[in-house]
């Protein structure tokens, strides 16, 4: 008993803040939706209990949610792997010899900081109008550009572009992960006449695997999660034609337009199962590719 | 060695050299072309905000070109004085939540991802996976259930529900994202040291935290930035004005069916950005190369 | 677990947290021995300064009671009340809109104030039809702050440059959408810019078009009233215009289908010549713009049956959660009634419906107000009756058509069968809320 209590002491002393804040702040309200989800609440009166309706309508009847579903894939699986491509370029462009550099990387984070703002709605309407900036840049191609914002095929592009540009948070980690690689490996790559592409194969993709497996787990997460961004550029309701119709835009409709708490706690825990999932596949598949260079055996 | 030998050997290491130089030169010169076109998109929006507010009111949406016809330095007076409360007040209250949810969650957040990164202790995997979970489950679902928690502890109308969750590590993001960087370090060092009587707070604050201090910036500047940013924690638990931050009372210069105050408002949005792309320059410095890393190695 | 209500399982969840609960007198407020009244409203600079400065002249005016105001942005202000009604501490004093209103009276979470009126509470110079309006199943619940109508509003100079003349070859208070056509094409053919914003997707337009064509837009029994005829004919008209060049291209439009801007609309951005509003958003229209505003009705058919309606913008309205509702109406009667009080909130939230009020409003006008109160008086009798109020689920409906619509600009699938998709899933919604 002794024993057992020195070995878990300090593991637990560490996590005792975490473990309090989960129990007293955090546990109590994801039980709760999780309670609601099985209910039909619309805030005023008291929820009532319907077992799995609210699962069976989604599944069943539920085209919106389809739809949203679809939405979403589409847009975590363009604009994540977008986003972290353009990040470790930006990273590995500003991680020596540029003067001015800490400016520089404030300007590369610049469009994070503008967020999901009006003034980003704003903003996106002017560049991605018919006659705006990006279809004048295009004409100039002599292609006629597309209506990009009302026309269903393209408007998720922009999105995806408004995602990809806000690379800064990844971008940072990518800089902390590449400063944690000894310079020395690339001195010795050198003497070895190791070309650019060998060393970013053979030395950073290696040692920056914990790094970016970080960033690939977290981005997806947050893709699937994605909501300022489309709310305030399809005005809210996923405009046009549903195309920008994002699972938490949805759910926010759903919960604090129409007032169905319940439906959308069945959304929202849909939504945590999938993301979960991919989660969870991310993590298995990590053991093949991400090694930690100091926890051998 | 023969003079001629001598010879060929330095002439091969200067033909080297030159070529060495010739290669980074190009490769430099493609970088910062590679630079200064990002930036400039990057730019573009501040740019457009900076000379938003700028404008007269009635030229902002109508006229799309970036130099304003007339500088309307009135733009920014009249903003910081708006409404009731002025902007001073607004800083203030947003410095102070800010300042102390970045030293929460760095203290916190490292304290949980040292036992998860480094200590053995049974249940390890399961709160992993709870921790995890809490960055999986949509925001807006627990809004209600955390907000009727937080009333019922008495707290809705304080600062409390927006720092004292930070204290608690409530932000899995930043556990994931130390954990990822603990586990980079040498397992040698605390090997070393915990044979030489070292208890495992001592390896933490003396080993861990010193050797982590990229990480710690990074964590420092995204928890600065999403605190001075959140919008959705104000806007439920403050009601009184004068306990505002800059980002909720951003919101109040937009209106459906009156008078909007469009340039005031960009010009405060320029202003509230300022603390943000301040505070980044500042600790982005502390992301540089461990030192003590590479000579370890 | 269905005996367990809201409060209780939420208490359960909530105690075990009770330990820390201490840490809550670091945050608490002190409480005088005043009756304490919150008042919440969305509001904007403007109108919180005058708000505040109503709120310091009546506290001045009436020691022992303290009012306290909260004020928001439109967009936050429901999901910050929403929060509040879950928690069963909304303010004393709630601003509410027409189109939500009766969600939140069929909820509980708005009382009605007849046991006040007389007492408390002085309706005596408040317009009938203002009473009506916040009246429900024979009960009175909301205090209208503000009279609302739609509105189109135009660029003056755009229509001069055509040679459109109010009173020669233009009524703003009676043209029809043929009218309307002819006028768009000749701004297009003088000027270059689409002499009107195109309302396939607005449903404010369409809502009147449906009481312009005899039906409801709900009927008696809650049903949707508008027949697979009037939407089809009512996109067809929109259509007849786009194709002659009155509007922007369809694509364009499609794009602010649901977008409620204000900043956005094509009279502001210089691609219409015409938009369709809310009468008390024509100020804040105007201010974003440098060309002069007129007003006018929306476009009718020949029959010329009145489709619009006079409605409150806004009501102030008591909460199920006031703790003090005597002292909460005496505050609400006087922020209606009181020279003073009125006198500093001016027309800011709309055409006041007291009648005294609104005569003694009248010298101290700013141009765009002067237009709005003109436009007010030109419409009385032509407008439509109050009908009943919208079930709930018609918020969704319009979320509905304004989607559907889109398909419409877009050209994708044909008028009939875009009409009929929508009035399928028009009663799917209302079948299940």
């Amino acid at each position: 008993m002794e024993k057992f209590f020195r070995r878990n002491f300090a593991g637990y002393a560490f996590l005792a803040p975490w473990l309090i804040g989960f129990f007293l702040l955090a546990l109590g309200p994801i039980v709760a939706s999780l309670y609601l989800s099985f209910t039909k609440y619309n805030i005023v009166r008291p929820p009532q209990w319907i077992g799995l309706d609210n699962y069976f309508y989604m599944f069943q009847f539920d085209d919106r949610f389809k739809k949203a579903l679809q939405v979403t894939f589409t847009f975590v699986v363009i604009s994540v792997p977008a986003k972290l491509i353009f990040a470790l370029a930006v990273a590995m462009a500003l991680d020596k010899g540029v003067r001015a550099i800490g400016w520089y990387r404030a300007l590369f984070y610049l469009p994070s900081i503008l967020g999901g703002s009006i003034a980003v709605a704003i903003l996106w309407r002017q560049l991605f109008d018919y006659n705006g900036v990006i279809n004048a840049v295009v004409r100039w191609f002599g292609i006629d550009g597309p209506y990009w914002l009302s026309d269903p095929r393209y408007s998720l592009w922009t999105l995806i572009v408004l995602a990809a540009w806000q690379f800064g948070s990844p971008m940072l980690i990518f800089l902390a992960g590449l400063r944690a690689i000894p310079n020395d490996l690339y001195e010795a790559a050198e003497i070895d006449a190791a070309g650019p592409v060998r060393k970013f194969f053979a030395i950073t993709v290696p040692l920056l695997a914990p790094v970016i497996f970080f960033n690939l787990v977290l981005q997806m997460i947050e893709a699937f999660k994605s909501f300022s961004g489309a709310f305030v550029i399809s005005g809210g309701a996923g405009a046009p034609l549903d195309s920008l119709l994002f699972f938490t835009v949805y759910l926010y409709n759903e919960a604090f337009q129409f007032l169905r708490m319940g439906y959308a706690s069945a959304l929202a825990w849909v939504l945590l199962l999938i993301i979960a999932l991919f989660t969870a596949i991310a993590f298995w598949t990590s053991k093949y590719w991400v090694h930690y260079e100091n926890e051998r055996g | 060695m023969t003079d001629a030998t001598l010879s060929n050997t330095s002439a091969l290491a200067s033909q080297y050299r030159t070529l060495k130089l010739r290669r980074a030169r190009r490769a430099g010169l493609l970088k910062h072309i590679f630079l200064i076109i990002t930036s400039l998109i990057m730019i573009y929006p501040l740019l457009w905000m900076l000379s938003s507010s700028l404008k007269p009111e009635n030229q902002i949406f109508g006229d799309l070109s970036l130099w304003p016809a007339t500088f309307e330095w009135e733009n920014y007076w009249q903003g910081w004085n708006a409404l009731p409360v002025s902007f001073t007040t607004f800083f203030w209250n947003s410095t102070v939540v800010t300042v102390l949810s970045v030293i929460g969650n760095v203290i916190s957040c490292s304290f949980a991802a040292y036992a998860f990164a480094r200590l053995e202790f049974s249940g390890k995997t399961i709160w992993f996976a709870l921790m995890m979970m809490t960055l999986m489950i949509p925001y807006h679902v627990v809004l209600i259930p955390q907000y009727l928690l937080f009333l019922q502890l008495g707290w809705v109308d304080t600062y409390l529900p927006l720092i004292v969750p930070r204290f608690l590590a409530g932000d899995a993001f930043f556990i994931f994202l130390m954990i990822q960087f603990f586990r980079q370090l040498p397992r040698e060092l605390d090997e070393a040291a915990m044979i030489d009587g070292c208890s495992p707070f001592k390896i933490y604050w003396a080993i861990i935290m010193p050797l982590s201090l990229p990480a710690m910036a990074t964590a420092a500047i995204f928890s600065f930035i999403w605190t001075w940013e959140d919008f959705l924690g104000p806007l439920v638990y403050l009601n009184d004005m004068k306990d505002y931050t800059v980002p909720l009372a951003l919101r109040m210069f937009v209106s459906q069916d009156s008078v909007s105050q469009y340039g005031p408002m960009f010009a405060m949005s320029i202003l509230s950005i300022l603390p943000i792309i301040l505070f980044f320059v500042v600790f982005q410095r502390l992301i540089i190369r461990g030192i003590a890393m590479s000579g370890l190695k | 677990m269905s005996i367990l209500n809201r409060r209780r399982f939420m208490t359960g969840a909530a105690g075990t947290a009770g330990s820390l609960a201490v840490l809550a007198a670091f945050g608490g407020r002190a409480f005088a021995q005043d009756i304490a009244i919150r008042h919440f409203w969305w509001g904007n600079p403007e109108r919180d300064k005058r708000t505040f400065a109503v709120i310091d002249l009546y506290n001045q005016k009436n020691p022992g009671t303290v009012v306290s105001g909260e004020s928001l942005g439109f967009a936050d202000y429901f999901t910050k009340l929403t929060t509040q009604i879950a928690g069963g501490n909304m303010p004393d004093v709630i601003q509410q809109g027409y189109g939500v209103l009766f969600e939140y009276i069929a909820n509980g979470a708005v009382v009605p104030l007849d046991d006040y009126v007389g007492k408390s509470l002085d309706i005596s110079k408040m317009d009938e039809s203002a009473i009506q309006a916040g009246t429900v199943d024979g009960k009175f619940y909301a205090l209208s702050i503000g009279a609302n109508s739609h509105m189109a509003m135009y660029n003056t100079r755009l229509y001069e440059e055509a040679g459109i003349k109010v009173g020669e070859n233009f009524d703003p208070y009676g043209y029809t959408y043929d009218d309307l056509k002819r006028i768009a094409v000749e701004i297009k053919n003088a000027t270059g810019v689409p002499g009107t914003d195109d309302n396939t997707a607005d449903y404010q337009n369409f809502s009147d078009f449906t009481v312009q064509k005899g039906a409801n837009l709900y009927n008696e029994d809650g049903s949707f009233g508008p027949t697979q005829e009037i939407v089809e004919e009512y996109w067809s008209i929109w259509a007849g215009i786009r194709d002659a060049g009155g509007t922007p291209p369809g694509p364009e439009s499609a794009g602010l289908a649901g977008v409620s801007e204000l900043s956005q609309l094509g009279v502001v951005t210089g691609k219409s010549a015409t938009s369709y509003l809310w009468s008390n958003q024509l100020v804040g229209a105007q201010g974003l713009m440098q060309d002069p505003l007129g007003a006018a009705m929306y476009p009718n058919t020949p029959e010329m049956i009145p489709g619009s309606v006079i409605q409150p913008s806004q009501f102030v309205c008591l909460s199920r959660d006031s703790s003090n509702p005597e002292a909460a109406t005496a505050y609400m009667s006087a922020f209606v009634n009181d020279p003073e009080m009125t006198a500093v909130l001016g027309l800011e939230r709309g055409i006041p419906s007291n009648s005294d009020v609104r005569a003694a409003l009248q010298s101290s006008l700013t141009p765009p107000e002067a237009v709005s109160v003109a436009f007010f008086d030109a419409i009385q009798g032509k407008t439509a009756p109050l009908t009943a109020p919208p079930p709930s689920g018609s918020a969704e409906v319009e979320q509905t058509f304004e989607r559907v619509a889109v398909s419409v600009l877009l050209g994708e699938r044909s008028i009939p069968e875009v009409a009929s998709d929508f009035l399928a899933q028009a009663k799917a919604i209302l079948a299940r809320a």
